[in-house]
């Protein structure tokens, strides 16, 4: 959405804007999000699986982690806590609750933090778990009631908070009616100040049930129907990640909007994906490595007095066409925020190569019209039936202007144990405009006879394989956050990352074998080397590594002299012009030519 | 690859007598050509475009051309040279160009345009020629003419006056013999048919809009735009199999060239300006701190890690550069549509002089298309950008293949929302409202079979030339030539294209009705109306949410006489609270709020702001509540009259964005 902000975009904006991109979440205002890991620490939760496969335990160590570090790239303000129960030893603020052992308190995850669950984690973990907090009796009342202490105690705002249960004993207690109900008591009073309690239920011999005890422990699902708690109970740490990944993560919508068919239909606007990019720099005061912050001013230049916004107009390009700001957005203002429907058409009209921008999702806001909901899934069912998707002119806010979507229907889909994997609700697909679309001339070449074209295929069939749109991560932002953390930790070397996007040759070169020559022979002539430069190439873009390439042009000063006589300067190259620039020391910024000429010659006037 | 995309233009327009005739109630064709000539040199200027242009105008009273002689090309004037477009030019047009009363042979006015263009340094070369045809034509040289147009390679448009008897711009008809023709339009209609079919022979009439075409649809301006950068690259499969390609940016979020700047409201000179950003400590004094007393460092999670410049550029991830490494392939269905990142798709072909190259994609191209695949590639544009994840898709058209590249996203970047199911009873359809959802979008469907079995698309948003930059060049355009008037209402024809089209408008009434009978629907009044979709005051929704949770515990503290004055913590909160308590005056309380209000709004931060608009806010709900607007009228009031002095007009915008509306008027205002 941000792009729309280059529409007036001035000096003003720096940094800071840039981050107000879509994800961006003014904690200042909202409030911080928080999440407490209640991990079940007796016996049971150590046991191996067949196999050597690693222990519930393990895997939810491995999960926090993956939280951790998670958090740390996309919302480092949001605090996490960790908690075991049913320990044998126990350490909580006050010390008051037996059995409970408050690893992290609330509080923002730091390198440290990542380290000491890394130790928690495999064989060694097992044998620190058992030497620090050991495993004893188990009340989860006492552990939930602890919690709730570890909330209060934080002075920020929270606005979301939620706690995710781990373990593998449907019956914590042993069917101890007492324990059962303390632990009901204190859910109920957690719940009540606004805590959500997920259950992240570990596989265990005989399977899982809920119903046992659980049931009543956890938040009722968001859509209030029995479902939620058939969730089949999880046994790899894929599973778990994922599922904790999906609840760890506060839905914020981006906008709600009202769609107009003529009837108001109440939508939430939710991101897809965003560029997840690195984190800008801060700035630190040298001597102490504290953060200082930046106060920009705008003053007059002659008279260094500050300037009030009011005494400043807006300029448009280089021309003297002078606008007052409000007028600037009266420019930008074409409709109410909203979601207008133009119609429909069948679903091959929407074009693959029509992409400008990532996608959102929309969801109804039954909460804000109640009936949104309804009219919703019947568009959705009948849309899906249909294989059409809406045309909407879409206004995210005021003085935006509109784009044009399309609005694909999506269907909700649940893996084998009855997660969600996608969610229902229509994809707004952003549609160029007519300026968005190049025109290019396209040449033509023959095409491939049938033989070349099968040798492909066999190459194709080759490389197959599934594709999932989390199997890649992004190596810079990694590369990044391994260089802060060995920083952060002081090791000696960071750890290093995995480049995902970095084709496997030699893996691909063994599994092609003569597939790749023999495919060659068929499109290639043998005097044909792809991998040489054609001889006509020109300059590219990629003038990034140009320097080294370009061959030297320099120009005798006697020639120069006479052609700044004769006037006919401007018969030089900009390259050539630029490397008599250097010759003579004159320091150029321009890289215009004129600019270039000016120089010189002023340099060769004195 | 030819270098230099820029290309030189003429725009020849026929001002002559005929021009300004028309059938009574429309527009005559002289308003509408100068519309266009408007339009596009107003594009032109603003984007700040270098191509060249000039502007020939026949049928004129005077003659001004080289080519005067003997009494021959009469009436032609050449009312600017080639040379970049820019403001005078939009002046002159706005003021000079006008009716006038010769006729002169269009076919002169183009050996006119020819012979300047000739003149140019540039090597794509445009004529677009204005007329309504309606002047006798000699024919004699037109043999020459052409040839001449083709050896030079011009590209030649024609403009011309409606003339095909249906006016509906979306259909298919292309200009046939119309009807109600004179006989010179009829002629010179053939003649324009010869000469746009002997240069080119695929598009030849598809070349030939009218005026309101031209306006409203981009051709014209597409059809000259500076050729797109090729990318130069290779594929790579393996170590050993590579294929040359070169890529070019097919669709593209385009955004408008130049910004606005800030200036001196006196000088308009934006050198007066100046910004300046100083670093303080964060201690009380906010002490000043120099720049180079300052490094970089970055957030690790809680942990701020000192990372310098050059140990960042040292530790950072490098790579090779460019590159278009296959990683695999994989089943089209398996990239889905929904999950498309960046801003861009790009086309890859072969280059153009490598048939070999061009075999070999071909091959990939056919052989994807079959199985029904794209290869998952890795992408990077040079040694400067990070490198990316990304899906070549097959695309085979009737006339070239290429290879779709469009980024994919990385694991980072997903958001993994769930959301409830909407497979739910209380949600669920009845088969009587599936129905209605049937009709309606049956109703409003924008692609229908004509008699021929033709699908047709009525609206097609990739024709539609993107409102805000239309809309921004018409005010500039107003502004520049009509200093101190107030901005013009959006244009017509603009408002038009980003309507529905009134045929499905009129089509989907009744089934609209039923729809509206058949699903009822409610707007929960209590919840703050969140009628901005301003981002910032989303959270704002959320929070007096949490804010009525917390007051339910402080009815505790507040029987324990807790709140006693409104304090910085959380004033508005306090206000309520003492509001509700009824310990106080009203008018005190009030007192107390604005006195916090002032306050806060002397810190001049945007974090304080937003605690200010929540206090007005729930002063004004308050207010409302209790049937007292007075104080908050009247302090609403004073505010707004010392923001001008105050500096914080910022404060201002957003307040005003925020709220609804800002002052309890007698119409809103009722007791109840």
């Amino acid at each position: 959405m941000a792009e729309w902000n280059a529409f007036y975009q001035n000096e003003e904006a720096d940094e800071e804007q840039e981050e107000g991109e879509e994800s961006a979440v003014n904690y200042k205002v909202t409030g911080r999000d928080s999440l407490v890991f209640l991990v079940d620490a007796s016996k049971e939760m150590f046991i191996k699986g067949e196999d050597g496969e690693p222990s519930n335990f393990d895997i939810t160590m491995q999960c926090v982690r993956s939280v951790y570090t998670s958090k740390i790239i996309s919302s480092h303000r949001d605090l996490v806590a960790l908690v075991f129960y049913g320990t044998e030893k126990s350490k909580n603020p006050r010390n008051s609750f037996k059995h409970v052992y408050v690893y992290h308190d609330l509080d923002e995850p730091g390198a440290k933090r990542v380290q000491d669950v890394e130790a928690l984690r495999g064989e060694r973990g097992a044998r620190l778990a058992a030497d620090t907090m050991g495993s004893g009796e188990v009340s989860l009342g006492d552990a939930l009631w602890c919690c709730s202490n570890l909330y209060s105690d934080i002075k920020l705002r929270l606005s979301h908070k939620r706690l995710m249960i781990f373990t593998c004993m449907d019956q914590p207690h042993g069917g101890d009616s007492t324990k059962d109900r303390q632990a009901r008591t204190k859910a109920g009073d957690l719940k009540e100040t606004g805590v959500v309690i997920d259950l992240m239920h570990l596989m265990k011999p005989g399977g899982f049930d809920v119903s046992l005890f659980f049931c009543d422990i956890v938040s009722p699902p968001e859509d209030e129907s029995e479902l939620g708690l058939q969730v089949e109970p999880c046994g790899k740490l894929d599973d778990l990640q994922k599922r904790v990944q999906a609840k760890q993560q506060k839905k914020r919508a981006m906008a709600r909007l009202h769609t107009v068919i003529g009837m108001n239909v109440a939508v939430g606007v939710y991101a897809n994906a965003v560029t997840a990019r690195k984190p800008s720099a801060i700035r630190l005061y040298r001597e102490t490595n504290e953060p200082v912050h930046s106060k920009t001013r705008t003053f007059h230049t002659q008279t260094g007095s500050l300037l009030l916004p009011s005494e400043t107009r807006k300029v448009y390009g280089n021309r003297q066409i002078v606008m007052e700001k409000d007028e600037v957005d009266t420019i930008k203002k074409f409709y109410d925020p909203e979601i207008f429907l133009i119609g429909f058409k069948p679903m091959e009209k929407l074009k693959l190569h029509h992409h400008i921008r990532p996608s959102v999702l929309l969801y109804p806001e039954e909460q804000q019209v109640t009936g949104s909901s309804c009219v919703f899934a019947a568009l959705l069912k009948k849309c899906t039936e249909k294989k059409v998707f809406a045309v909407c002119r879409y206004t995210p806010r005021r003085n935006y202007p509109p784009r044009f979507v399309a609005l694909v229907p999506q269907r909700e889909e649940v893996d084998e144990s009855n997660v969600q994997v996608t969610p229902p609700g229509f994809n707004a697909i952003f549609l160029p405009f007519a300026d968005d679309i190049r025109k290019l001339d396209t040449p033509q070449f023959p095409t491939a006879s049938d033989v070349q074209v099968d040798k492909m295929k066999e190459i194709i069939t080759k490389m197959r394989f599934k594709y999932r749109s989390d199997a890649f991560e992004n190596p810079v932002i990694q590369q990044h956050y391994r260089n802060l953390e060995a920083l952060a930790l002081d090791m000696l070397a960071p750890e290093s990352i995995e480049d995902f996007i970095m084709p496997k040759v030699e893996q691909i070169d063994r599994r092609l074998g003569p597939l790749v020559d023999e495919f060659k022979e068929l499109v290639y002539p043998a005097s044909y080397n792809p991998d040489s430069k054609p001889a006509a190439k020109r300059k590219t873009a990629d003038a990034g590594g140009g320097d080294e390439k370009k061959p030297k042009v320099e120009i005798p000063e006697a020639e120069l002299r006479a052609h700044i006589k004769n006037g006919t300067l401007g018969k030089l190259t900009v390259p050539v012009l630029k490397e008599a620039c250097k010759q003579f020391g004159i320091r150029t910024t321009g890289t215009k030519k004129q600019e270039l000429m000016d120089a010189l010659i002023a340099q060769m006037a004195k | 690859i030819t270098e230099s995309g820029n290309c030189s233009l003429v725009l020849c327009m026929d001002v002559g007598f005929s021009m300004s005739n028309s059938p009574p109630g429309e527009e005559p064709p002289f308003d509408q050509a100068k519309k266009v000539i408007q339009k596009f040199v107003q594009r032109q200027v603003f984007s700040e475009s270098k191509d060249e242009m000039a502007l020939v105008l026949f049928g004129t009273d005077a003659t001004k051309n080289p080519l005067d002689q003997d009494g021959q090309y009469q009436h032609i004037t050449v009312r600017r040279q080639l040379m970049a477009p820019d403001f005078e030019l939009l002046e002159e047009i706005e003021n000079h160009v006008r009716p006038e009363s010769q006729q002169t042979d269009w076919l002169d006015a183009l050996v006119v345009s020819m012979d300047l263009l000739q003149k140019g340094k540039y090597d794509r070369l445009n004529i677009v020629l204005l007329t309504d045809l309606s002047t006798q034509v000699s024919s004699d040289n037109l043999d020459v003419i052409i040839g001449n147009l083709g050896k030079l390679g011009i590209t030649l448009q024609f403009l011309a006056l409606k003339w095909y008897g249906d006016g509906d711009r979306r259909g298919s008809s292309r200009p046939g013999v119309g009807k109600g023709l004179s006989r010179e339009q009829k002629q010179g209609l053939e003649m324009v048919r010869d000469i746009m079919l002997s240069l080119d022979e695929d598009e030849g009439l598809d070349q030939v809009y009218t005026f309101s075409e031209a306006i409203e649809q981009l051709f014209m301006f597409k059809h000259i735009e500076r050729r797109p950068m090729a990318w130069p690259c290779q594929l790579t499969i393996g170590s050993s199999l590579s294929i040359r390609i070169v890529g070019y940016k097919a669709v593209t979020d385009e955004k408008l060239k130049k910004m606005w700047i800030t200036v001196d409201a006196q000088t308009s000179k934006r050198d007066d300006v100046k910004r300046e950003t100083v670093y303080c400590l964060d201690d009380d004094n906010e002490t000043e701190v120099q720049k180079d007393d300052t490094i970089q460092g970055f957030r690790y999670g809680s942990d701020i890690v000192p990372f310098s410049k050059v140990d960042q550029e040292q530790m950072k991830y490098k790579h090779d550069g460019k590159c278009f490494a296959v990683l695999g392939f994989t089943k089209h269905d398996s990239i889905h549509r929904h999950l498309f990142m960046g801003s861009q798709t790009i086309k890859m072909f072969a280059p153009k002089d490598d048939e070999h190259a061009g075999v070999a994609l071909s091959a990939l191209i056919q052989a994807l298309d079959k199985l029904n695949m794209v290869a998952i590639v890795r992408y990077a544009y040079d040694r400067r950008c990070n490198p990316q994840v990304g899906a070549a898709f097959p695309c085979i058209k009737q006339t070239y293949e290429c290879l779709v590249y469009v980024q994919l996203p990385f694991m980072e970047d997903l958001r993994q929302f769930s959301f409830p199911s909407l497979e739910n009873k209380k949600f669920t359809p009845s088969e009587s409202q599936l129905a209605a959802v049937d009709s309606l979008i049956d109703s409003m469907m924008l692609v229908e079979e004509d008699e021929n079995g033709q699908k047709e698309d009525m609206y097609k948003v990739h024709e539609i030339p993107n409102p805000a930059f239309q809309r921004l060049f018409q005010c500039l355009h107003h502004r520049a030539v009509n200093p101190g008037t107030p901005l013009p209402t959006m244009e017509q024809w603009l408002k038009d294209a980003l309507e529905r089209p009134s045929a499905i408008s009129e089509r989907c009434q009744a089934p609209l009705e039923e729809m509206k009978r058949k699903f009822p629907l409610k707007a929960v009044e209590k919840k703050k109306e969140l009628k901005t979709g301003a981002q910032i005051f989303e959270p704002d929704a959320k929070k007096s949410k949490v804010d009525e949770e917390e007051e339910e515990f402080n009815l505790a503290k507040i029987s324990e006489g807790n709140v006693t004055s409104v304090g910085s913590v959380d004033p508005a909160r306090d206000f309520r609270s003492l509001i509700n308590q009824k310990s106080l005056p009203f008018g005190e309380v009030c007192q107390q709020l604005t006195h916090r209000i002032e306050q806060l709004l002397s810190n001049r931060s945007t974090h304080y702001y937003m605690k200010c608009i929540t206090c007005i806010q729930t002063f004004r709900e308050q207010s409302v509540k209790l049937g007292n607007a007075d104080l908050y009228n009247s302090y609403l009031q004073s505010l707004k009259k010392s923001i001008p002095n105050s500096g914080l007009q910022v404060f201002w915008d957003l307040l005003v964005q925020g709220m609804i509306s800002l002052f309890i008027g007698g119409s809103r205002f009722s007791p109840t």
